[in-house]
């Protein structure tokens, strides 16, 4: 069973972590489109990688706390040998 | 003389979010009648604790104020400070339509006396309930003294000189003094004050080792400073936070003068000598006049400091008696507080509020809960007394053992 991480489910911990209102269809349509232009400093982003950690039970990989868009987050995180084979 | 080259600062924005009232308005009119709302504690987690009674805040819904993004990352301490940081810049009409051409010559300074509290509790209840991962990024502004001063910087685009002030209760009326120095040093406006959240378990828990600390469970009588029957303080939440500007700038932009911040002094005595800081306290007294060129006999009204420990309170007459001379005992002194609690350093902000709005209104408000004064002091109570009043003094204290006084002239009258 995989744990691919939707733009939903993105959009849904900015809101929870971090308290931020963002469209998950504007972060589709804009795919280039970056984190700091909705709001989410650098802490936003650690604790919507700490919220996925605590999901998976296991770290993502470490590069992930450091992408700036929410493309590069996905694409990071829905790769990654570690949490794909997981949960 | 003043010399024409000397930048005077000038209060032109008033915020208050108090437990006597969410709002500036709400505020003076509570405060001006005298009408005590202190109450037994309510806040959740609290209820067993031996503290029984305190000022909370009510009816105070952050959301309504402040955008969620910000919300989600600070502490009730910070709540406040920033909803009352824009009661004061609407008041003072100061926008971003001022200061975006020049957002550096904007600063931001707060006092803090324990920062984040609650926030910290939560989070340290996840690192030893759940561990390590659960506890949120956020933890590590949101509990820190200078969590106000920081997001009201970022949500305002204030970048000018900011700053913190963590020197006990007194941090608060030395915050003003510190924004005095940065307007005279060059920048054009300061959002100042300070405002507190210890309404919370370990908050509490943490306030519970002062033996200065009111354990009554009856409000009328808890916080009676200056009277025999005096039993300590009653602490509360909420503060105040002002536009302070240089006084050409505000003219230049049509703001009104509304007070003068006219002199500062602060002193350190120890913390809970109460009888050392009678030494302390005249000292700032008199240095606050010497700064402001102040005579004793020019002060129309002093707010004090009122803890309601007699030995403290002793101290403080005594203080006003040695720096004021025989004119302590006929000088109008008010200590508005007991009707709200003590805000830790948001209370002496509360306190330049309450005088700038009494200088404004030509009344002295009175001392809630207060009869029977048991010292050489023309303290009012009851009922607000009217008076010209040019001048107010403004006096604190903290715990820890700072002391420090401020003299605040008065600004222009109100055109209505």
């Amino acid at each position: 069973m995989t744990a691919q991480l939707t733009l939903d489910e993105l959009a849904g911990l900015m809101k929870s972590t971090a308290g931020l209102t963002v469209d998950p269809k504007e972060m589709a349509d804009r795919p280039d489109s970056t984190f700091a232009e909705y709001g989410l400093d650098s802490l936003g982003l650690l604790g919507i990688v700490g919220a996925l950690e605590n999901r998976f039970g296991r770290p993502l990989p470490a590069d992930a706390e450091r992408t700036k868009t929410p493309r590069d987050f996905l694409e990071l995180v829905n790769t990654d040998p570690v949490t794909t084979t997981g949960a | 003389m003043i010399s024409p080259h000397v930048r005077r600062s000038v209060v032109t924005g008033i915020g208050v979010i108090a437990p006597n009232g969410p709002n500036t308005e709400a505020f003076w009119k509570a405060t001006k009648e005298g009408i005590s709302v202190l109450d037994r504690v309510t806040r959740e987690g609290c209820g067993d604790l031996p503290l029984k009674v305190a000022g909370e805040v009510r009816g105070f819904d952050p959301g309504e104020l402040i955008e969620e993004r910000f919300l989600v990352q600070t502490d009730r301490f910070t709540h406040f400070a920033m909803a009352a940081a824009n009661l004061a810049l609407e008041d003072a009409l100061l926008g971003r339509a001022d200061y975006n051409r020049s957002p550096f010559a904007v600063g931001v300074v707060t006092a803090a006396g324990s920062g984040g509290g609650e926030f910290g509790q939560r989070e340290l209840q996840h690192l030893w309930g759940q561990g390590s991962r659960h506890v949120g990024p956020y933890q590590s502004i949101a509990w820190f003294y200078a969590a106000s001063t920081g997001q009201i910087s970022i949500r305002g685009g204030f970048k000018g000189p900011c700053g913190v002030v963590a020197s006990d209760e007194a941090g608060g009326l030395d915050a003003l003094a510190h924004a005095s120095r940065t307007i005279r040093r060059g920048t054009s406006a300061v959002v100042v004050g300070a405002a507190e959240a210890p309404l919370a378990p370990y908050s509490i828990v943490c306030q519970l080792g002062y033996e200065d600390l009111s354990r009554s469970d009856d409000p009328i009588r808890a916080y009676r400073p200056f009277t025999d029957s005096a039993c300590g303080f009653v602490p509360a939440e909420g503060g105040a936070m002002l536009v302070v500007e240089e006084q050409a700038a505000a003219e230049e932009r049509g703001a009104r003068a509304r007070a003068f911040v006219a002199g500062h002094a602060a002193t350190f005595t120890g913390a809970s000598l109460w009888e050392e800081s009678r030494e302390g306290l005249s000292r700032a007294i008199e240095g606050a006049l010497e700064d402001a060129r102040c005579a004793p006999e020019e002060i129309d009204v002093v707010f004090a400091d009122a803890l309601g420990v007699r030995s403290a309170d002793r101290a403080e007459a005594l203080a006003l008696a040695d720096a004021l001379g025989g004119y302590a005992a006929r000088v109008p002194v008010t200590a508005p507080k007991t009707g709200f609690g003590r805000a830790y350093c948001g209370a002496p902000v509360l306190d330049i509020a309450a005088a700038v709005l009494s200088m404004e209104s030509s009344v002295v408000p009175p001392t809630p809960n207060v009869v029977d004064i048991s010292h050489d002091l023309d303290v009012v109570t009851g009922k607000p007394r009217a008076a010209e009043l040019r001048t107010a003094l403004v006096l604190s204290r903290g715990l820890m053992g700072s002391n420090a006084a401020m003299v605040l002239r008065r600004g222009e009258k109100s055109p209505s």
